[in-house]
């Protein structure tokens, strides 16, 4: 039915639309044509989901338009005209599934990574978060400030019909004056001044501004200046003011600050204004600065270090986190899938729990367990052994708790595949005298792998960058004797990478990071591509 | 049949609330710990300065962690995320404020009262609070940040180098303890109103100690005694999980040593490191001797710190307001313990001083009611009142002194008072930030006894100076 229309429509649709008065409504096409066609629910849920994607283009419209951002801006208009149009033609089944599939894939995919790579190449972090402009406007803003011996006055803000403003002024000793953009003048010399009580309401032309008022005018009384002999004197909040200094210049012309005071010239260098003597203004902006994030990650001295080290044991960590889970997960599987077992539902939720509490709590949970004197393990165990600052018995702590944290998953996986796998072939074994364990290994195994192995790749990959049980349990801890940066022994990579990029120098180094990031994400992924053929290889020969 | 599922079932489940409950002692299956520790948690985190720099750092970079690798990890098992902090949208109103629990309910009122004045639309939202920092930080230049932000002073190294805080100028710094101005303070230019101060002192428990030590010899002494007789578990609570150079500092200050030079002007000097001077080096050797006489034990972790002290099964405790004040679960203060708060003892004559930390609201440089921010904490937080509403709900003294001196006749803040007056500002410079792992980790090797405790923090010393060289 709807594919006739398609090609009925072109036709029909070409010469009725520029009319438009013939779309009267009994026309079931007509309808269809808007409407994009289907059961009423569809056409409803459609033109809702539609006029969600419209409406926050129209509210994210105003945000761009405000920043600029007119490239995308034209890319998110064209997405969702495309959008619109796309859902309101009948037809054109798969594009209707594949275009929603790569916007995702798009922004929650590919765009990550592409970030990631760009700030790799940036020096984003900690003093550089800024654009140019803004920074430049922070440095002068930062550089502003009042002289310690300068007067505070109590301010009220007047303007007059023309919207030009001015300030009452009260020093400490009570003596009022008046100041415009132009001049400041004692209240007293002022000739035309009305008075409500105690209270000035009017001088000449201006009014006095309610607080309320002078809100409105915020940003014009946060521009005013009243010059004085030796500076000027600007509004410190609505109600004080006080004579203020700049100390920075900025020349647009030359593109370098100048400290008013010292006379010294800062240039631009990589993100920052920096003085020929290298000393360096903070904030700076972000700015590109090349491979320089990947080559210290390959030569700096302290990576170098421990590197090797936290290397084996990242390996080691995410491979005896696969194999553990694995294995646990598939013999309770393998208990849970046989017949004579009784309450197998109940066992099966219960087995669950771990990997339905956030694996957040928990591992703060297991820290307190396994803490040495107080800890619950070593109080059923009777025990006094340093679980968390041993560096091996830290190791197996670390391990113990992802095997936790991780079985069920294994185990929810590996049950859905025991059903896959055919019974007759195992009855078939059965009856040709093969043993439990022929069964399992020859059968039931090679089977299982083929729909796991994949899985076992993601997981190995997931455990990989597994930072939050490494993190939380023993925050890599305990420390190596004697290493040059701060390194744990059961730092794996990125939370080693973390220290050294969050918890050093400044503070936060995005830039270096994101390079590292990459490396590991080339480093994974090179991993999985290589296993990816070797199962592949594996389905054949099964 | 029904037995034995009912049987299997209770099994789990014990085990399950026994899992739970760790970290406390022998009897501890009942299930309202396993709330309890969750929280502790967050709240030890919510607390401490000394934490916001510690842990708080870890936990903002962790989701910037998790957005870098998300696009690997997005096909793996579908582990839980929800650390992975979600952004806070900028309410909608003229002022925006940024504050943790503790000083919501108290500003509440006088926010209302200010947007009421004024006729403008003020909101209070709450955020945990190492999140303000690190939300303030993204959202900050994205121009969805909020006006005001309530923190710690140990965020302007960071907040400032970014660019990220507006000048604040106050007519009447004097008014303010020096500290507070001091902390606000940075490269000359002050960045906030202070209202708080707090630091950490020691606390006794005056049923099982009833006079002040004199020495810290006596107070180990002492200590060690109700220790070995089995009256207490634990002589002094000293929090050392991660072994904690905040709560130690103290004891490290006491042979002189300081974590940094400290200039003319009484800011820190970056580029001379105190953690392998001579001094410091002495205080490690004490370190080494009090974890070998058990005086320091490395067990003792902040939570296990809060309920040994507060059921009275710890003679000592070394800690800060918000452990006497905490009340869920329930501190000192809410456990009825008996206790008395004092400055720590001289040991071997040298004069502890702890890190002072001042607690202060920042305006933020990308706010479009800049004015109006300003009038709000230059002219409304300074007053005593908002200032002693605030230490009713956080228990930190106040930085104002005319609302401290209203306050100063309870026992606690005089105690307090008392301790951080020959306090040192926590280093606000960014160079802290290398300093924290490096150092703790260096206390840690002490606690577990591995190599001279001299040697580690000379590695600990050398490690923090390729850190902050290579930063």
């Amino acid at each position: 039915m709807s594919t006739t229309d398609t090609k009925v429509d072109p036709a029909g649709g070409a010469s009725r639309s520029p009319g438009r008065g013939s779309g009267d409504g009994s026309d079931p096409s007509w309808l269809e044509r808007i409407t994009g066609g289907g059961s009423p629910l569809v056409v409803l849920l459609r033109i809702s989901l539609l006029g969600l994607v419209v409406y926050n283009a129209v509210v994210f419209t105003a945000r761009l338009v405000d920043e600029r951002a007119w490239l995308a801006l034209g890319a998110m208009w064209l997405a969702t005209v495309g959008l619109v149009w796309l859902f309101t033609r009948p037809g054109r089944i798969p594009a209707k599934f594949i275009v929603p599939g790569t916007i995702f894939l798009l922004v929650f995919q590919i765009y990550p990574v592409l970030y990631t790579g760009y700030i790799a190449f940036t020096n984003f972090g900690t003093g550089n978060v800024l654009d140019k402009p803004t920074a430049i406007e922070q440095l002068q803003a930062q550089a502003t400030r009042v002289p310690p011996d300068a007067i505070r006055y109590d301010s009220t803000a007047f303007a007059d019909e023309t919207g030009a403003l001015a300030l009452l002024l009260t020093d400490p000793d009570g003596e009022q004056l008046f100041g415009t953009s132009e001049e400041l003048t004692p209240l007293d010399d002022l000739g035309d001044v009305t008075t409500e009580g105690e209270q000035v309401t009017a001088v000449g032309a201006f009014e006095r501004l309610s607080l309320v008022d002078a809100q409105e005018f915020a940003s014009e009384l946060q521009e005013l200046r009243v010059p004085t002999d030796d500076g000027a004197i600007q509004l410190q909040s609505l109600t004080t003011a006080a004579r203020a200094e700049s100390t920075r210049v900025y020349d647009e012309e030359q593109d370098l600050v100048t400290d008013t005071v010292t006379g010294v010239e800062y240039r631009p260098v990589e993100g920052n204004f920096v003085s020929d003597d290298g000393d360096v203004l903070t904030p700076g902006w972000v700015a590109i600065k090349g491979t320089e994030n990947f080559t210290r990650a390959f030569t700096s001295p302290l990576i170098r270090g421990p590197f090797i080290r936290v290397f084996i044991w990242n390996y080691a960590f995410a491979i005896g986190s696969v194999f553990l889970t694995f294995v646990l997960g598939l013999g309770l599987a393998l208990a849970l899938n046989e017949p004579r077992m009784r309450s197998r539902r109940l066992y099966r939720s219960l087995l669950v729990i771990p990997y339905a509490l956030p694996s957040f709590l928990t591992a703060l949970v297991w820290t307190g367990l396994l803490n040495t004197e107080f800890g619950a393990v070593n109080g059923l165990l009777g025990a006094d052994l340093p679980w968390l600052t041993d560096p091996w018995l830290a190791k197996i702590s670390i391990l113990l708790v992802n095997l936790w944290l991780g079985f069920p998953y294994m185990f929810l996986v590996t049950t859905g595949a025991l059903q896959a796998i055919p019974s007759d072939m195992l009855e078939a074994a059965s009856v040709d005298g093969a043993g439990v364990w022929q069964k399992f290994s020859r059968i039931t195994l090679p089977n299982l792998m083929i729909t796991v192995a994949p899985l076992l790749i993601a997981s190995f990959a997931f455990n990989f960058n597994n930072f939050n049980t490494v993190y939380l349990v023993t925050r890599g801890g305990p420390p190596i004797q004697g290493a040059q940066t701060p390194a744990g022994h059961t730092d794996i990579l990125v939370s080693y990478v973390y220290r050294i990029a969050f918890e050093s120098g400044r503070g936060a180094d995005y830039g270096f990071a994101a390079a590292i990031a990459v490396l590991i994400f080339i480093m994974v992924a090179g991993i999985s591509a290589y296993s990816f053929r070797y199962t592949q290889a594996l389905e054949e020969i099964a | 049949m029904r037995t034995r599922t009912l049987a299997a079932l209770l099994l789990v489940l014990a085990l399950f609330a026994g899992a739970c409950s760790g970290g406390d002692t022998e009897d501890s299956t009942d299930d309202a710990d396993t709330g309890a520790e969750a929280t502790e948690e967050s709240a030890a985190e919510d607390e401490g300065t000394e934490d916001a720099e510690a842990d708080g750092e870890a936990m903002d970079e962790e989701a910037t962690e998790a957005e870098a690798t998300e696009a690997e990890a997005a096909e793996e098992e579908a582990a839980p995320e929800e650390e992975a902090t979600e952004a806070v949208v900028r309410a909608d109103a003229d002022l925006v404020i940024w504050a943790d629990d503790t000083r919501v309910d108290a500003l509440q009122p006088f926010v209302d009262q200010f947007g009421e004045e004024n006729g403008i639309t003020v909101a209070l939202q709450e955020l945990a609070f190492d999140e303000i920092r690190d939300q303030f930080s993204t959202a900050g230049p994205a121009g969805e940040g909020p006006d005001i932000i309530v923190g710690a002073h140990d965020w302007l190294g960071q907040l400032v180098t970014n660019g990220l805080v507006a000048p604040v100028d106050l007519a009447n710094p004097d008014d303010y303890a020096d500290v507070a101005i001091e902390a606000m303070t940075y490269e000359g230019q002050l960045y906030g109103v202070p209202y708080a101060i707090e630091n950490i002192a020691l606390v006794r428990n005056t049923d099982l100690v009833p006079e002040v030590p004199a020495t810290f010899e006596e107070l180990e002494q002492t200590a060690l005694e109700l220790q070995e007789s089995g009256e207490v578990e634990i002589g002094l609570a000293l929090q050392a999980d991660p072994a904690d150079p905040f709560h130690n500092y103290p004891l490290f200050t006491s042979t002189g040593a300081s974590v940094f030079g400290i200039n003319d002007d009484g800011t820190y000097n970056p580029d001379e490191l105190g953690i392998d001077s001579p001094e410091a080096l002495e205080s490690a050797q004490k370190f080494g001797e009090w974890v070998e006489s058990g005086l320091i034990n490395p067990s003792v972790t902040y939570d296990v710190m809060v309920e040994s002290f507060a059921s009275g099964n710890a003679a000592f405790a070394i800690t800060g307001p918000w452990a006497v004040s905490q009340e869920d679960p329930p501190g000192f203060r809410a456990q009825g313990v008996n206790y008395e708060i004092t400055p720590i003892p001289p040991v071997d004559g040298g004069t502890p001083a702890p890190f002072v930390g001042v607690q202060g609201l920042m305006i933020s440089s990308f706010s479009e009611q800049g004015l109006l921010a300003q009038t709000f904490v230059q002219d409304f937080i300074g007053t005593e009142e908002v200032q002693l509403a605030l230490f009713e709900n956080g228990g930190r003294p106040p930085a104002l002194l005319s609302a401290f001196e209203q306050v100063s006749d309870d026992p606690d803040v005089q105690g307090f008072g008392e301790a951080g007056q020959n306090g040192q500002p926590l280093p606000a410079i960014p160079e802290m930030g290398s300093v924290w792992t490096a150092w703790t980790d260096a206390y840690e090797l002490i606690y577990d006894q591995e190599g001279t405790p001299t040697e580690n923090f000379e590695a600990a010393a050398a490690q923090i100076r390729n850190l902050i060289a290579e930063g």
